[in-house]
């Protein structure tokens, strides 16, 4: 359901999970906490130090619980964030942030209430503890409640913590591919270079008695060129993402990711119209993998199935695709953005999202469509997980003529449903690759999606000439 | 707290800590979310939240640091921080705030009966709408129906001596429903917001509206790859629009990269499209006294007549263009720069009834639904996903799904030959019913 949006709108909870006021148990965040965090120090042992404030998490537990329920979690986070933006050859802003809060939730049956406070204090949490416990009409006597420290897997590796970087470097980074970009090709107009990062404290005390805290780092960059010839323009975009240290620019270089970004535009300034109708379809793979995740992921996530009015409802068990269809959600996977040591948004959704390898050499699928359209990456796309039918749109394809990549076509939107897309896969092949990307369900949440090359027999695609 | 008084406070403390000019937004608010299936409350959130967003320039140099925590030493940290990242950033002749100090007063924004009205009273109205939503046999399950009400205060104040404040609410319900036929899924929803409470539409009317969206696209047909018109319902209003505010955005206009760039008070459509952005329209949901910076908002004629008029600015880059800026400055909270949007951005209202519009097409399409990104505001392509209604000999003839429609800027601007007359400025981005005339539609 979708509701306008006006400021006072943005302030609460979707901001709230979106920016991370979901402060650090940072609780008690004083000056000594913030420089820890600043300096990124302690990325296994957090800087949040638990123990002095595990009373009054107990007791916001127990206060949350006071009215009945059957479970209640508090959920403490802090960020520190940076941006920096350089466009047009200058370094146009930087932008800081520090956000923390608290919030507690309390379900009761089927019920769930939820509060959150942006004030680290006593009587805060208490205050929130009591708004949300206000869905639990039961008679039941809370119990004392006495967390302890438990553990999770961390699949989180750091070389070169964030907060340890020198802001020359960072610099330097963005300069390189600001560059790189511009010296690919003199039809290259404007570069835009995106640097974010963020460091997230975390911890969360629930009354079955675990505490859990941790650190997580996220690196977001993003590479846009426009391109301007041929009587048009194209804005290219190319994304490099990684639950990293700054180590993640060793591994791929900010020259990569311009270049990456620069070839699309120029490529695709040769568009032509692309053609309209029901067309089989080779995607390429990586972040192309945001068709299984619009398209089947979301439709399995449970809140819908619980509703029972999700499209895979009472499907468990039954066979819904071409048996050569194998799809994975791993959260585990090393560094990647949906990779999380413990998951943190208490709604169903995805992590790392991907169709596992199938056995084709992706060269055979595209020599074996006779024609169509070769999708080489995607803008993103959406799903009605009731109906199952989901759209995404193209950023660079290509025509499909006697098995080979033809003419660049202009972003089509494609369109189909669900359960005829996965029925209608018929080609995997052995390229399993990622993108990043950032998934909004009401709240944002960083994701990847992957998928080797795939083909899907007769989608619609949309374009402006009707096809062969 | 007396958030006037502090932020005037903290402008003052920036410039003592080395920064030669500064701003400071402050947002504080509190909002109500319930949600509501089969009859039973499923979450109830509540919540407050407050920030700070400080601006700094250093020597012409920009940069931005922002914070939750009010405490003294919190905030002082912040502003340190902004003052220290501004040397990463390169000066800029351009970079400078506004000094405009006129205050506008816009009726109708803030509801001080909102907070007042029962918690049962607004459990109830969404009750309701679903209760009624399912009446109807053909809708089979519900997905949920919420109520959910927020309210804030926003101040600016600034080292030439802006110090403004306003605050606003805003309140709304809905019910999403689901019809079921065979294997068939069809999904409808309708919401209503508004400034104030007592406006609200009642239950019955969103309820009836939101179970006729479900089951009118029950058994839909297949239909050719043809060139038709297509008819846009008040619903995809943002497939038309969405481009439009993308390429008008001035900063991407200098930059080159809109395909309205180089098009300044030429015809680019149809002489019915009349578009306006008006920030001043009283109870309007995105109107506002000033903007994200603190300069008064406007109405401003955008296209008039097929004629393209004006580009939209904040104090930067209006600055950069020689205009100044249009009162477009806006924020998307306290924890960023001012970019550059719209307010009520909307099609103006044309004078055909939107059944004639239907009665005068022969075949078309009638879109209820687009997805996908609509109008590239770079190079001014569309393509996009379709649902709506299949027209016939002026007549909706069945329901159509799983459709696509393309073509270009060009083609739709142009090619707009009605212009309905049920223009709602209660939306915020907003059409009526419009035609254009001819566009490429996939399908089987």
């Amino acid at each position: 359901m979708r509701f306008p949006k006006t400021f006072v709108e943005d302030i609460p909870r979707r901001k709230f999970l979106e920016l991370g006021l979901k402060g650090g148990l940072a609780l008690t965040a004083t000056p000594q906490l913030l420089t820890q965090l600043l300096a990124g120090q302690g990325t296994s042992a957090s800087p949040v130090k638990v123990g002095a404030d595990s009373s009054l998490l107990n007791r916001t537990i127990s206060k949350a619980l006071e009215k009945g329920g059957d479970f209640a979690e508090v959920y403490i986070e802090k960020r520190i964030s940076r941006t920096i933006l350089m466009e047009e050859s200058k370094f146009k802003s930087a932008v800081f942030g520090i956000s923390q809060g608290a919030g507690v939730r309390v379900i009761a049956g089927e019920k769930t209430g939820y509060a959150y406070t942006d004030e680290i204090a006593d009587d805060k949490l208490l205050r929130a503890a009591e708004v949300a416990s206000t869905i639990a009409r039961g008679s039941r006597a809370s119990k004392p409640v006495d967390i302890r420290p438990a553990r999770r897997k961390s699949f989180i590796t750091i070389k070169l913590p964030l907060g340890e970087v020198a802001e020359a470097k960072r610099l330097d980074i963005i300069r390189r591919a600001h560059q790189a970009a511009l010296d690919y090709d003199a039809r290259i107009k404007m570069a835009s270079i995106n640097y974010y990062e963020e460091v997230r404290g975390r911890t969360i005390a629930n009354s079955e008695g675990v505490l859990l805290s941790d650190e997580l780092p996220l690196l977001f960059f993003v590479v846009q060129t426009l391109s301007v010839g041929n009587n048009t323009q194209h804005l290219g975009r190319e994304r490099l993402s990684r639950h990293s240290g700054f180590e993640m620019f060793e591994e791929v270089t900010p020259e990569q990711v311009a270049r990456a970004c620069a070839r699309e535009s120029i490529a695709m300034l040769e568009a032509k119209d692309a053609p309209a109708g029901k067309l089989d379809v080779v995607m390429q793979n990586g972040w192309g993998g945001v068709l299984v995740h619009e398209a089947v992921g979301h439709p399995l996530e449970a809140d819908n199935i619980a509703k029972k009015i999700g499209v895979f409802t009472g499907k468990l068990g039954q066979k819904v695709a071409n048996p050569v269809f194998t799809m994975v959600d791993d959260g585990g996977h090393p560094q990647l953005p949906g990779t999380e040591s413990f998951r943190n948004i208490p709604i169903p959704r995805m992590t790392n999202t991907f169709i596992d390898n199938g056995k084709e050499r992706p060269e055979d699928i595209l020599a074996s469509t006779k024609s169509g359209l070769y999708v080489q990456s995607l803008s993103g796309g959406s799903v009605n997980p009731i109906t199952g039918v989901f759209n995404f749109t193209c950023r660079e394809a290509y025509l499909i003529e006697n098995g080979k990549k033809t003419s660049p076509v202009k972003g089509a939107t494609l369109i189909g449903n669900c359960l005829d897309i996965i029925s209608n896969i018929d080609a995997v092949g052995n390229d399993l690759d990622f993108g990043p990307g950032i998934c909004g369900k009401g709240q944002s949440a960083e994701v990847s999606a992957g998928q080797p090359t795939v083909r899907i027999r007769g989608i619609n695609v949309g374009g402006t000439r009707a096809a062969r | 707290m007396d958030y006037k008084a502090l932020s005037e406070e903290l402008v003052k403390k920036c410039l003592k800590k080395g920064a030669d000019a500064a701003e400071v937004y402050l947002e504080s608010g509190r909002n109500l979310s319930l949600e509501i299936r089969n009859g039973e409350i499923e979450t109830v959130e509540e919540a407050a939240a407050h920030g700070i967003g400080f601006r700094i320039f250093v020597e012409g140099r920009m940069a931005f640091a922002s914070s939750n925590d009010f405490e003294a030493s919190a905030l002082d940290n912040t502003m340190s921080r902004a003052i220290e990242f501004a040397r990463s950033t390169t000066s800029d002749e351009n970079n400078v705030l506004p000094d405009e100090k006129t205050i506008q007063d816009v009726q109708g924004l803030f509801d001080p009966q909102t907070a007042a009205f029962a918690l049962e009273t607004k459990i109830e109205m969404a009750k309701k709408a679903e209760r009624l939503a399912m009446k109807d046999p053909r809708i089979t399950k519900s997905a949920g129906a919420a109520y959910r009400e927020g309210e804030g205060e926003v101040v600016i104040a600034n080292s030439r001596g802006i110090l403004k404040s306003y605050k606003a609410s805003v309140c709304s319900f809905g019910v999403s429903v689901v019809a079921e036929k065979g294997e068939q899924k069809s999904s409808g929803s309708e919401s209503c917001a508004r400034r104030f409470f007592a406006d609200l539409k009642s239950p019955e009317e969103v309820a009836a509206t939101a179970a006729k969206k479900a089951y009118d696209m029950l058994d839909p047909r297949p239909v050719k790859t043809q060139k038709a018109a297509v008819l846009f319902d008040p619903d995809v209003a943002g497939a038309l629009l969405g481009g439009i505010l993308g390429a008008i955005n001035g900063e991407r206009v200098l930059q080159g990269a809109s395909f309205l760039a180089k098009r300044l008070n030429q015809k680019i459509a149809s002489e019915l499209m009349t578009i306006v952005d008006d920030g001043t329209r009283p109870k309007g949901l995105a109107s506002s006294p000033f903007d994200g910076e603190g300069v008064s908002t406007q109405k401003r004629l955008i296209v008039e007549k097929g004629v393209l008029k004006g580009f939209l600015y904040n104090t930067i880059v209006g600055k950069r263009a020689g205009v100044g800026s249009t009162g477009n400055a806006a924020r998307g909270g306290f924890t960023g720069l001012p970019d550059i949007g719209p307010h009520n951005f909307y099609l103006a209202a044309g004078t055909t009834s939107p059944e004639e519009i239907i009665r005068a097409t022969k075949t078309g399409l009638l879109l209820k639904e687009v997805t996908g990104y609509g109008i590239n505001p770079v190079n001014g392509n569309f393509s996009g996903g379709a649902a709506g209604f299949w027209i016939e000999n002026g007549k909706i003839a069945y329901p159509v799904k799983g459709l696509t429609v393309a073509g270009t800027a060009d083609d739709m601007f142009n090619g707009i030959d009605m212009v309905g007359n049920d223009l709602d400025l209660n939306r915020p981005r907003t059409a009526p019913m419009f035609r254009v005339k001819l566009l490429q539609i996939g399908g089987e």
